[in-house]
C-alpha cells in the first residue's frame, strides 16, 4: 500500500521536475550554512569551513542526482525527453513526416473501417442482459439459407423444449402508418407476448408487452404499440407525451405504450425496428390471409434463453428428441413438414447476435476483406521501413555522435522506435477518424433501395483496441528494422569519414520484393472479383433491366377482400398501360430478384405416359405485357394474351421447365397440370380444371438470384387473387419519371387509400442484389490500386537513392565509354530484378488468396490464367515507370562533373 | 573516516524516525548532527545519503516537510512524524528489538552446548 502511495507520489514529480529542483537547491543551501556556521563557530577558516562543510555533504550535484533518482520515475523522464526529441526531429522534416504518418493512417484506417464493419455484422451481440443464454430455433436444408418458423411449429417448439425459460416469435414487418392524412410505410416487427420476459429487455419509457397485449383484438383497448427509440426522437421529439397516443397502423387505431430503449434493433441484423407489435396484430396485417395456424407459412424467427446451466448442445439434443412429435403437431396433414420440407431439418444456434441475413451476405465477404486489408497494413508498414530507413541512413552522423559520447545502445534503439512509434500514434488518430468515415460510407453504400441498414459504426471499446492494437503492430513493423540498424553504427569509421556510408541498399533487396508480392495478390483478388462482377451484371440474366421501374403497393390500409386487392391490382396495370410514356406493364406475384421465393408442386403426361413431376417450378403470375416489360424473349409459340383470360388456362414455360417437363418433345400445345399438395396423386389426377395449356416456351431468367441457376419458371395470367394486400408492378417506359408519375397516378386513382408506393427501378434492384459484390470490387481495388501506388512509390524511391549514390560509378562508365542507353537499361533492369523475384512469390499468394474467395467467384476460375497474365502486365508496366524516372536521371549524369570529385 | 561504520539505508530509516520522535520537527542538517552525536561520533552519517532517505520516507507518507525558519534564522526544510510515521517506528522498533534479542542469544558464549 505505501509503496504504491509512494510511486504516485513520484508518477506526479515527473511533472513539476522544476518547482522541485529549485526546492532541493534551497534545502541544500541552507544545509550548507547551516554547517558553515558551526564550522566558522568551531573556530575554522571561513575557506576551510565551506570546504569540510561540502566534503561532510558528499558533493552537492551528486546529492541532487541521488536525490533525483529517487524522486520521480527516471525512466519516464528520459522517455519525455526521448519524445520531445522525435518530436522536434519529426517536425524538422515535415515531408518525411507527412509522408510516413499518412501512409500509416492508411494503413490502420483501411483495418478499423473493416474491422468496424466485420464487429458489426458478425461480431456484435444483442443489446440485452447475457447474450449469451439466448438460443435460435432455425430450420434448413443443408447448405441452404435457414427458413423461418410456422405459427404452429413454434407453438409445438413451445410445448416440447425444457431447456429454455421460454421460446419468443417474432417477425420482421412493414407497418402503413398513417400520418397527417398521408400513409408511410415503416419498418417495424411483430413479438409473442413473452418476448420482452425472454428477451429481459426493459422500455426506455413506458412499459413493453405482456401475454394480456398478445390477443385477438389486442385485449379491452384495442391493440397496444411500442416505438423504436430512433423513430421517437425523430416523429415524437422525445417527447413523453408519446405515452398514450393513438395510432393508425394499417388502417388500425393502436395506442403507444412505450419507446424501445436505444441501440435496440430488434432481432434481425441490419432491419429497422421502429414500431412492435404483438404477435396477434398479424391478424390485421396479413388481412384477409392470416398465416399464424397455417401450417404451411414459414415467417416466425424463434428465440429462447436457456435457463442457467443449461447449454445449447442441451438444446439440441432436447431437440432431436422431440422433433418428429413438433413437426407432427405442427402439421397434422402432413402436406408441408413431410412434402416440399422433407428434407428440412430443425435446429438450435447461438441466438447471441440475434439472426442476421447481413451476416448470411456478408460473413464470406468481409473475411476475405479481412485478410485483403490486412495484407495493405503490412505492405504501409513496408514503405514507412523504407522511408524511416532512408531517414536513420542518412542520420548515420547523427547516431555515431551521440553513441560516441555515451548514448547507450538501448537510448538509440528507443530513440528509432519511439519516432516510428509517434508517427504510428499519428496513424491511429488519423486512422481512428478515416476508419469510421469509411465504415460510415460503406454502410450507406450498402443500401441502394430505402434508408440503409441500421448497422451501428460508432467506434466501440473494442473497434478502438483493435485500431490500438494494429498500431502498435505497425509501429514494430516499420521501426524494429531501421532501429537494430540504427544501433549497428560503429562511430568511428562514420565520423573519420565524415559522410554516411550506409545505404538501405541491402534491405530495399528485401522490402521491394514483398511489396510486389503483396500488390500482386491484391492486384489478383481485386481483378477477379471484378470480373465476377461484370459476368453477373452482363451476363444474359433472362431480362433487359434498362428502362424498367417497379413498385411496391400497400393496399392494407384500405382494408380490401382478398378478391377486391386482385380486381385493384389488374386495373391499375390497365391504367399503366394506357399511360403517356409507358412501353408495357405488368404485375408481378413474386418479383424476381427480391430476396422471396416461390416453388410449387407440377407435373405433366409425356407422350409414352411418363410422369415428370416437380415441386420446385416457380409458378408466376403476371399480365399479358409482362414479356414485354422486363425484356423476357419468347423462343418458341407466343406469350400470353389477354384473350387468353376467357378460353381457359393458358401458360408459357421457361426453356428448362419445358425441357423438364417435356423432355425431348414439342412443348406447344401440351399440358401442364398442377399438383395440389399430395405427391401421390401425380399422373392420375388429369382435372382439367388444375390445367394449363402451353401456349410459349420462353429463355430461362434468373429470377431467384443472378448468382443461381435460373429456377423453372411457370408463367399464367394472374387471376386477381394470387397475393394479399402487398402488389408488385413493374413498367417499361421511355424515361424513369414518367413511369413514377405513371404509379402513382394510377394507384391513387385506383386505390385512393393505399400507401405511397415504394419506387425503385430494376437496375437499382440489382444494385442492391449484388451489394456485396459491389463493396467487395470497390474496396478490392482501392486497395490494389494503393498497394500499386506504394510499391511504385518505395521502388522508385529506391533505384532513386541508388542512382545518387552511385553518381561516380556511372560517370566513370560513361567516361569509358559506355551510352547513355546502358545506364538507362543497368537501372531499369535493376528495378526489373526486384519485381520478378517479387512477382514470382506473389503469384504463389495470390493464388492461395484466390483459393479463399472461391466461393465469391462466379463464371471465374480462382486461377484464371488470363486474369493473372494481366496482372502481371500491370506490374511490370507500373515498375517500368518507377524505373524510367531515376534510369534517365542516370543517363543525365555529366562524366566530367562526377568524376572531378574523385 | 574509515574507521566508521557507515549507515545502511534500512536502519538510517529507523534513525531519522526515532529522531524526528525525541526531538519533535527537525530540518535535514539537524536530522544528520542528531544522529551523529546520539551515535557518539561512532556513526559517520554521509550527509548527502540523508535526503533520498528523507524524500522516501515523505513519499511513503511517515513524515512530512514544510519550510521554516533554524535558530540562527535560516530558511530550512523542517520534517515532522506523521500518525502514519509513528506507528511504523513502534513496529520497526519492535521487530528491531526482536532481531537483536534473538542473535544475542545465539552470539552469548556457552548456549550451544545445553
Amino acid at each position: 500500500m505505501r509503496r504504491l502511495r509512494a510511486w504516485v507520489v513520484r508518477l506526479g514529480a515527473v511533472f513539476s521536475r522544476e518547482r522541485r529542483d529549485r526546492e532541493l537547491t534551497a534545502e541544500l543551501e541552507g544545509h550548507l550554512r547551516m554547517q558553515i556556521d558551526d564550522n566558522l563557530r568551531a573556530g575554522m577558516a571561513p575557506e576551510e569551513a565551506r570546504r569540510q562543510a561540502l566534503i561532510k555533504l558528499g558533493g552537492v550535484e551528486q546529492t541532487k542526482e541521488n536525490y533525483r533518482d529517487r524522486r520521480g520515475v527516471p525512466v519516464l523522464e528520459t522517455l519525455f525527453q526521448d519524445s520531445r526529441y522525435a518530436l522536434r526531429m519529426l517536425r524538422k522534416n515535415p515531408g518525411f513526416t507527412a509522408a510516413a504518418g499518412l501512409t500509416l493512417a492508411l494503413g490502420i484506417g483501411a483495418n478499423a473501417a473493416i474491422f468496424t464493419l466485420t464487429y458489426a455484422v458478425i461480431l456484435k451481440s444483442l443489446p440485452v442482459p447475457n447474450p449469451r443464454q439466448l438460443v435460435r430455433y432455425t430450420f434448413r436444408e443443408p447448405g441452404v439459407t435457414d427458413l423461418s418458423l410456422s405459427g404452429p411449429a413454434y407453438d409445438a417448439l413451445r410445448r416440447h423444449q425444457t431447456v429454455d425459460t421460454d421460446l419468443l416469435a417474432w417477425s420482421q414487418e412493414q407497418f402503413a402508418i398513417e400520418e397527417k392524412g398521408s400513409v408511410s410505410r415503416v419498418d417495424g416487427a411483430l413479438i409473442s407476448g413473452n418476448g420482452f420476459r425472454v428477451l429481459e429487455l426493459h422500455p426506455f419509457l413506458g412499459r413493453v408487452f405482456g401475454d394480456r397485449d398478445d390477443v385477438t383484438g389486442g385485449g379491452p383497448n384495442g391493440y397496444q404499440a411500442l416505438l423504436g427509440y430512433d423513430y421517437w426522437k425523430q416523429h415524437f421529439h422525445e417527447s413523453r407525451s408519446a405515452l398514450g397516443q393513438s395510432l393508425s397502423v394499417n388502417g388500425r387505431a393502436v395506442t403507444v405504450i412505450g419507446v424501445l430503449p436505444p441501440g435496440f434493433d430488434g432481432l434481425i441484423a441490419g432491419m429497422r425496428t421502429d414500431l412492435v407489435m404483438p404477435l396477434a396484430f398479424e391478424e390485421v396485417i396479413h388481412a384477409p390471409n392470416p398465416m399464424r395456424h397455417h401450417a404451411g407459412s414459414f415467417w416466425l424467427t424463434v428465440m429462447g434463453r436457456l435457463k442457467p446451466g443449461e447449454s445449447v448442445q442441451a438444446a439440441r439434443a432436447n431437440l432431436r428428441a422431440t422433433e418428429a412429435t413438433v413437426r407432427e403437431e405442427a402439421d397434422p396433414t402432413h402436406h408441408f413438414l413431410s412434402g416440399f420440407f422433407a428434407p428440412f431439418r430443425m435446429g438450435v444456434e447461438s441466438g447471441r447476435s440475434g439472426r442476421s441475413f447481413l451476416k448470411v451476405d456478408f460473413q464470406q465477404p468481409l473475411v476475405a476483406l479481412e485478410v485483403l486489408v490486412g495484407l495493405l497494413l503490412l505492405l504501409c508498414c513496408a514503405n514507412t521501413a523504407l522511408l524511416v530507413l532512408a531517414r536513420v541512413s542518412s542520420r548515420t552522423r547523427e547516431f555515431a555522435l551521440r553513441s560516441a559520447l555515451g548514448a547507450s545502445r538501448a537510448r538509440l534503439f528507443r530513440q528509432v522506435l519511439l519516432e516510428v512509434g509517434l508517427l504510428a500514434g499519428g496513424g491511429l488518430l488519423g486512422g481512428t477518424w478515416f476508419g469510421w468515415a469509411a465504415a460510415r460510407s460503406l454502410v450507406s453504400m450498402l443500401a441502394s433501395i430505402g434508408q440503409p441498414p441500421p448497422i451501428d459504426v460508432t467506434p466501440r471499446a473494442a473497434i478502438i483496441a483493435f485500431t490500438a492494437a494494429i498500431s502498435v503492430f505497425s509501429a514494430l513493423a516499420a521501426g524494429l528494422w531501421p532501429a537494430l540498424r540504427a544501433v549497428r553504427v560503429a562511430p568511428g569509421p562514420v565520423l573519420k569519414q565524415g559522410g554516411p556510408v550506409s545505404s538501405a541498399k541491402g534491405l530495399g533487396r528485401w522490402i521491394v520484393p514483398a511489396q510486389v508480392a503483396v500488390s500482386v495478390t491484391l492486384l489478383f483478388a481485386a481483378s477477379l472479383l471484378c470480373r465476377s462482377f461484370l459476368r453477373l451484371r452482363l451476363e444474359n440474366a433472362g431480362f433487359r433491366t434498362a428502362g424498367v421501374t417497379m413498385a411496391d403497393v400497400d393496399l392494407s390500409a384500405a382494408k380490401p377482400s382478398r378478391k377486391q386487392a386482385g380486381r385493384d391490382a389488374l386495373q391499375m396495370v390497365e391504367a399503366l398501360e394506357n399511360a403517356p410514356g409507358v412501353e408495357a406493364a405488368t404485375v408481378l406475384s413474386a418479383p424476381p430478384i427480391h430476396d422471396g421465393w416461390a416453388a410449387g408442386h407440377y407435373f405433366s403426361l409425356g407422350k409414352q405416359g411418363a410422369v415428370h413431376s416437380d415441386m420446385h417450378t416457380w409458378p408466376e403470375s403476371v399480365s399479358p405485357g409482362y414479356f414485354a416489360t422486363m425484356g423476357t424473349r419468347i423462343l418458341e409459340g407466343r406469350g400470353l394474351a389477354r384473350a387468353d383470360q376467357d378460353t381457359g388456362r393458358a401458360c408459357v414455360l421457361s426453356a428448362s421447365a419445358a425441357a423438364y417437363f417435356f423432355p425431348g418433345e414439342d412443348a406447344l400445345g401440351r399440358f401442364v397440370y398442377s399438383g395440389g399438395e399430395d405427391p401421390s396423386k401425380d399422373g392420375k389426377d388429369l382435372d382439367p380444371g388444375n390445367a394449363c395449356r402451353v401456349v410459349g416456351v420462353s429463355e430461362d431468367a434468373r429470377f431467384l438470384s443472378l448468382r443461381e441457376a435460373s429456377p423453372r419458371m411457370l408463367y399464367s395470367l394472374a387471376e386477381g387473387d394470387e397475393w394479399g394486400t402487398n402488389v408488385s408492378l413493374a413498367v417499361r417506359s421511355r424515361t424513369a419519371g414518367l413511369a413514377a408519375a405513371a404509379i402513382r397516378d394510377a394507384v391513387r386513382r385506383v386505390t385512393a387509400a393505399a400507401a405511397t408506393p415504394a419506387i425503385f427501378s430494376f437496375n437499382d434492384l440489382v444494385k442492391q442484389h449484388l451489394r456485396q459484390e459491389r463493396m467487395l470490387v470497390g474496396l478490392s481495388a482501392c486497395f490494389a490500386a494503393i498497394a500499386l501506388l506504394l510499391t511504385a512509390l518505395g521502388l522508385y524511391a529506391l533505384l532513386a537513392r541508388d542512382v545518387l549514390m552511385r553518381t561516380r560509378e556511372i560517370g566513370v562508365r560513361l567516361a569509358l565509354g559506355a551510352r547513355p542507353g546502358d545506364a538507362l537499361g543497368m537501372v531499369i533492369w535493376q528495378g526489373f530484378r526486384l519485381v520478378l523475384a517479387g512477382t514470382a512469390v506473389g503469384l504463389a499468394a495470390a493464388l492461395a488468396v484466390a483459393k479463399l474467395l472461391g466461393s465469391l467467384l462466379f463464371g471465374v476460375g480462382p486461377a484464371d490464367p488470363v486474369t493473372l497474365a494481366a496482372v502481371v502486365a500491370v506490374l511490370l508496366a507500373v515498375a517500368f515507370a518507377a524505373s524510367y524516372v531515376p534510369g534517365r536521371r542516370a543517363t543525365r549524369v555529366d562524366p566530367m562533373v562526377a568524376l572531378r570529385y574523385e | 573516516m574509515g574507521d566508521k561504520a557507515d549507515v545502511w539505508q534500512g536502519t538510517l530509516a529507523l534513525m531519522v524516525l526515532k529522531t524526528l520522535e525525541t526531538m519533535g520537527p527537525l530540518h535535514g542538517y539537524g536530522v544528520a548532527r542528531r544522529i551523529e552525536q546520539t551515535s557518539r561520533d561512532l556513526l559517520s552519517v554521509n550527509y548527502g545519503t540523508l535526503y533520498p532517505a528523507l524524500l522516501k520516507l515523505e513519499q511513503e507518507g511517515y513524515i512530512a516537510s514544510e519550510w521554516g525558519q533554524s535558530d540562527n534564522n535560516r530558511k530550512a526544510k523542517y520534517y515532522k512524524l506523521t500518525r502514519a510515521g509513528r506507528r511504523k517506528l513502534a513496529q520497526e522498533a519492535r521487530e528491531w528489538e526482536q532481531t537483536t534479542a534473538i542473535l544475542a542469544r545465539f552470539l552469548a558464549p556457552g548456549e550451544e552446548s545445553s
